[in-house]
């Protein structure tokens, strides 16, 4: 007989997130921000254009757009990260902003990680190093805004089942399981 | 006794003879149609034990002896899917909601797929990087707040009924998170993980 499972969890809930989720949870808010953004300058366009009836154009030249973007772009992350500490990629990834040592973040820290989140682009990139080589995995932004990203799903029991499934598909159609008694049985342990 | 038979076997044949041509000649004679006419059959079969009689039917016996495929062979089957009122059989199916349940399932695994993918890319990066700056010390892998009543966790575990040596920090159940401290056990080593759909990647802070 085995001994009795102790209590011990496979999650990695509430562990800081790493590099790739956090720069996939931005390029989904990149393209999600500007898609909506450039919507709402067509939607823009034709109610001018119906209104007045003159045609508008936009361009990434013209000052007013450029405003309009950076504002917008403020806005999003900002009114996300204050409201439910992540945005809409951060959430298809699993990924969520909390405080430093690991409460709930206030909404004005929300605001604050928005306004100097550009810091860390603006130092040639390497505020995002942080991300990677920081113990804490914060980047600059996080540093100043006193957050933290963590996962804020069980990352690593799903990650458990992902490669469980693997394994399955991988498996020979003779039919023996290759969890059994199989290294397989604790990959990513 | 042979006398008595000499005499009683040629006289019985000769009966026999007899009530056979009676028989035929009174046949000929009746109508049978106009007396089966007269017979009253939803009342002789009233009085049938029809339960009785099937019980004493091998049903199976039966059926072992119908040819199906034969059978099978002489049902035209398009002419048969013809008759179906596929309208009135898909107003009846709740199909919004077989959908919904499919469609949730798949993006649910696609979702899990890509956030563990995403998940396996981070560990590497961190395991490349702690190499790179040979760092001795693990770091911490949550916060403070979350990784509160680890080590009481860790000491309550004995070593002997896991794997022989304590978690890394960060691989016990967090508390302080919401949904941290009920998470499926650690399966032990030979015992597969939970299997997809069992026990779906949930977001415990929504």
């Amino acid at each position: 007989m085995s001994a009795p499972v102790p209590a011990r969890s496979v999650t990695a809930q509430g562990h800081y997130a790493g590099s790739v989720s956090r720069l996939l949870a931005y390029a989904i808010d990149l393209l999600v921000s500007s898609g909506v953004f450039t919507l709402a300058l067509a939607a823009i366009s034709y109610v001018v254009q119906i209104v007045t009836g003159n045609q508008v154009s936009w361009n990434r030249q013209n000052i007013v757009v450029v405003i309009l973007y950076v504002a917008w772009e403020f806005f999003y992350f900002g009114y996300c990260w204050a409201v439910s500490g992540r945005t809409p990629g951060m959430a298809v990834l699993g990924v969520r902003v909390v405080r430093a040592d690991g409460a709930a973040a206030e909404p004005r820290r929300g605001v604050v990680r928005s306004l100097v989140f550009p810091l860390s682009f603006l130092l040639l990139g390497l505020g995002f190093l942080g991300i990677l080589v920081q113990r804490e995995r914060r980047a600059l932004h996080d540093l100043i805004a006193g957050t933290a990203v963590v996962y804020s799903w069980d990352a690593r029991g799903a990650r458990l089942r992902f490669l469980a499934r693997e394994a399955e598909q991988a498996v020979s159609p003779a039919g023996a399981s290759p969890l059994t008694g199989d290294a397989g049985a604790a990959p990513g342990r | 006794m042979t006398a008595h038979r000499r005499i009683t076997d040629p006289v019985e044949a000769m009966a026999q003879r007899v009530a056979e041509r009676v028989v035929d000649l009174v046949l000929q004679v009746l109508d049978v149609n106009a007396i089966l006419a007269q017979v009253d059959v939803n009342a002789l079969l009233a009085r049938v034990d029809v339960a009785a009689l099937l019980e004493r039917v091998d049903l199976n016996a039966v059926l072992a002896r119908v040819d199906t495929a034969a059978l099978l062979d002489r049902i035209d089957v398009n002419a048969l899917l013809q008759r179906i009122d596929m309208d009135a059989l898909v107003e009846q199916t709740d199909l919004g909601a077989v959908i919904a349940r499919s469609s949730g399932g798949v993006a649910g695994e696609a979702l899990d797929a890509a956030r563990s993918g995403a998940v396996g890319l981070d560990q590497s990066i961190d395991r490349w990087v702690q190499r790179a700056l040979r760092r001795k010390q693990r770091a911490p892998s949550a916060p403070r707040a979350l990784l509160d009543g680890e080590a009481q966790t860790v000491t309550d575990a004995p070593a002997s009924a896991g794997r022989g040596t304590p978690e890394p920090p960060g691989q016990t159940p967090l508390r302080g998170f919401p949904g941290g401290e009920d998470q499926p056990p650690t399966p032990p080593d030979g015992v597969p993980p939970a299997r997809p759909g069992e026990a779906p990647a949930r977001e415990a802070t929504e």
